[in-house]
């Protein structure tokens, strides 16, 4: 495995060509399409019932009042977030609401909102109080459910790296013009630059509509946790691109290779989950993938932060050297 | 003689197919050199294996002394037509040639010019701006030969050019190559004997993976003291034995194969002559043949020095054809 045949303009000239291609072959717009519709969905589904909450407050009281409307978006998303983030199961949730059925019933008049919260169990704890306290909860919200399932859809882009055009011997126009690396790493930072900017377009279409439609949140903080949200999501692809690439390299079929990118993706998640039920050290197996530590995207401690960021790089990296070692000595 | 490309010893399989099996040859610098073959017989493996498209399983091969498994210090100076490789569909040509330009260092306008040139000398200039899954057969092949021409390679590979072309872009690629040999050494693969035999100066014939011949083309098509004679109509087996007892002649064969002459009522046969004896040469031998086929009352259509290409063809890969 020879790096240094690696060169920059080469790389960057298949790169950009790449991003480009990727329109004109259409899985590039597939991808833009199917990536928005999922984006958009979660957002609306999450800022539904927010809209309905604020239509019904301006009904109730003639205006809307952010904060209680912030209240009460915190108070329906903290258990959600502590299943995402994995601090709660499914069962304590369910626990613990009853608890808080329970005690509003006993004393109606002392069950503000805030009160609620002090029938959780264990607390706030930071990270959660992060998510939805200091950032635009909603957006959070938002942002874990991006986080869980833009992997699978990236693969709609990613898939097709190498397998297409070695099925239809089209990489032979390029292999006596420029080295194996260049055309490898220069289609995965194509792919890489069309996913970030797919990213972009996604976050900041939901975080516009989130501004001007609620205005629950200043201007400011939405735009910097948006910032934080784009970083999160477009780190997060390249890991999952990257073993996209490693499967395109090892078959031939665009159709197989698909396939093998959506099971791999989602056979790790679900074998550590559905595996954990009967045996615990099932679990790590998510960890084959970066499903262990990307939520740690949204860490409000920058070590922890970084330790994802340095996971998700590292994970990019072995996936590449494995789909460049095959790709170099592979017949095309 | 100075070569160009040196196979050396050159073996590949794909599972249990071996589809080259010890290949061994040499291209001779700016010659025009055609490789033959049945159907399966290792052609289009071997220029991949040249162009390290496919990794050989034993031997070397140096183009311009290059070993290929260094492939990418040859680029620029070596250039190939696959087969059967397609181009982005969705991309119009003149992108796609000029992002190859691109890559071989040129500006985008220096870019533009080369493929409008090389576009030009296969008469695409026109489609330039069309995407490839708008064009002809015809035309994509045309394409595929515009790009192995741009630049300025030493060596191009070009895996059956004319596969597919109508009689008039067959020959203006034909013509093309023989315009090119001057500045570069071309290496033909053809379905088409004919066009080989008159295209090029040097050939190669594998069959089944093995290279049962090679040199150029007059050694392999100057068979000694052998010539072909097509008659208007075919011998009866007393005219053969005349022929066959004239004095200098070993023997009178008809040409049987797929390849002799098949027009209605001709035949072909190969004449064989035997010259040991000091008062006989070729001249002596053949005037009495004519005669004798004249008194027949057959007309002689051609008489050929040596055999065909089609025929020595024929003979060493043991009467497959390659022509569908």
């Amino acid at each position: 495995m020879n790096l240094k045949t690696l060169t920059i303009r080469h790389t960057r000239l298949i790169s950009l060509c790449w991003s480009r291609y990727a329109v004109r072959s259409g899985s590039g717009l597939v991808y833009l399409l199917i990536a928005l519709i999922f984006g958009l969905t979660v957002a609306h589904v999450l800022i539904t019932p927010v809209e309905q909450l604020i239509a019904e407050q301006k009904r109730a009281t003639g205006k809307m009042d952010p904060p209680l409307v912030r209240e009460a978006i915190s108070e329906i998303g903290q258990p959600v977030i502590q299943w995402v983030l994995g601090q709660k199961t499914l069962k304590e949730i369910m626990e613990n609401a009853a608890e808080r059925q329970r005690a509003m019933m006993n004393d109606p008049n002392n069950a503000s909102l805030a009160e609620n919260r002090r029938y959780d169990g264990s607390g706030f704890d930071t990270w959660v109080n992060f998510l939805i306290e200091k950032r635009p909860a909603l957006l959070s919200a938002i942002f874990l459910v991006l986080l869980f399932g833009m992997p699978f859809v990236v693969s709609f882009l990613a898939y097709n790296q190498i397998s297409g055009d070695n099925q239809s011997r089209g990489l032979r126009y390029l292999l006596l013009r420029t080295e194996r690396s260049n055309i490898y790493f220069g289609r995965f930072i194509g792919t890489v630059i069309f996913s970030t900017a797919v990213m972009a377009v996604i976050v900041a279409t939901i975080t516009f509509y989130l501004g001007m439609k609620t205005r629950i949140y200043p201007a400011p903080a939405l735009a910097g946790w948006a910032v934080c949200g784009f970083l999160a999501l477009s780190i997060l692809m390249v890991p999952y691109i990257a073993v996209c690439s490693l499967i395109s390299v090892s078959v031939d079929s665009p159709f197989l290779s698909l396939v093998l990118a959506k099971l791999t993706i989602a056979g790790v998640l679900f074998m550590a989950i559905l595996g954990s039920y009967a045996w615990k050290p099932a679990k790590y197996l998510m960890y084959a993938l970066p499903w262990g530590w990307q939520c740690n995207l949204l860490h409000p401690e920058p070590a922890h932060w970084l330790g994802a960021v340095v996971a998700c790089l590292a994970y990019a990296a072995v996936f590449l050297m494995l789909g460049y070692y095959r790709f170099e000595r592979r017949d095309l | 003689m100075k070569h160009v490309v040196s196979i050396e010893g050159i073996s590949k399989s794909f599972g249990r197919v071996q589809a080259l099996n010890d290949v061994s040859f040499e291209v001779p610098s700016n010659s025009i050199f055609g490789l033959l073959g049945p159907n399966g017989a290792g052609k289009t493996t071997l220029f991949s294996v040249v162009a390290d498209f496919l990794k050989a399983d034993a031997g070397t091969i140096e183009v311009l002394g290059i070993d290929t498994r260094t492939i990418s210090r040859l680029q620029g100076r070596l250039s190939i037509l696959p087969q059967d490789a397609q181009f982005q569909r969705n991309v119009p040509i003149l992108d796609q040639l000029v992002f190859f330009r691109l890559l071989a260092g040129r500006t985008k306008k220096q870019a533009r010019e080369e493929v409008v040139h090389s576009l030009e000398l296969v008469g695409l200039e026109s489609f330039a701006k069309r995407r490839v899954g708008s064009l002809s057969h015809g035309m994509v092949k045309r394409l595929g030969i515009a790009q192995a021409f741009l630049g300025h390679p030493e060596v191009i590979l070009l895996d059956e050019p004319t596969a597919g072309l109508d009689p008039a872009s067959a020959r203006q690629i034909r013509d093309l190559i023989k315009q090119l040999q001057d500045r570069a050494t071309i290496v033909v693969s053809s379905h088409n004997l004919g066009e080989i035999q008159e295209l090029c100066d040097h050939v190669a014939i594998l069959d089944h993976g093995k290279l049962v011949l090679a040199g150029s083309v007059d050694e392999i098509t100057r068979a000694d003291r052998e010539y072909s004679l097509c008659l208007s109509r075919p011998l009866q087996d007393s005219e053969l034995e005349q022929l066959n007892s004239i004095e200098g002649v070993r023997s009178v064969k008809p040409l049987s194969h797929a390849g002799a002459s098949q027009s209605e009522g001709s035949a072909e046969y190969l004449v064989t002559l035997d010259l040991s004896a000091d008062h006989i040469d070729q001249d002596t031998v053949i005037a009495p043949i004519l005669r004798s086929v004249l008194d027949m009352g057959i007309a002689p259509r051609k008489l050929a020095e040596g055999r065909s290409l089609e025929t020595q063809f024929l003979e060493v890969t043991g009467g497959q054809t390659d022509q569908a």
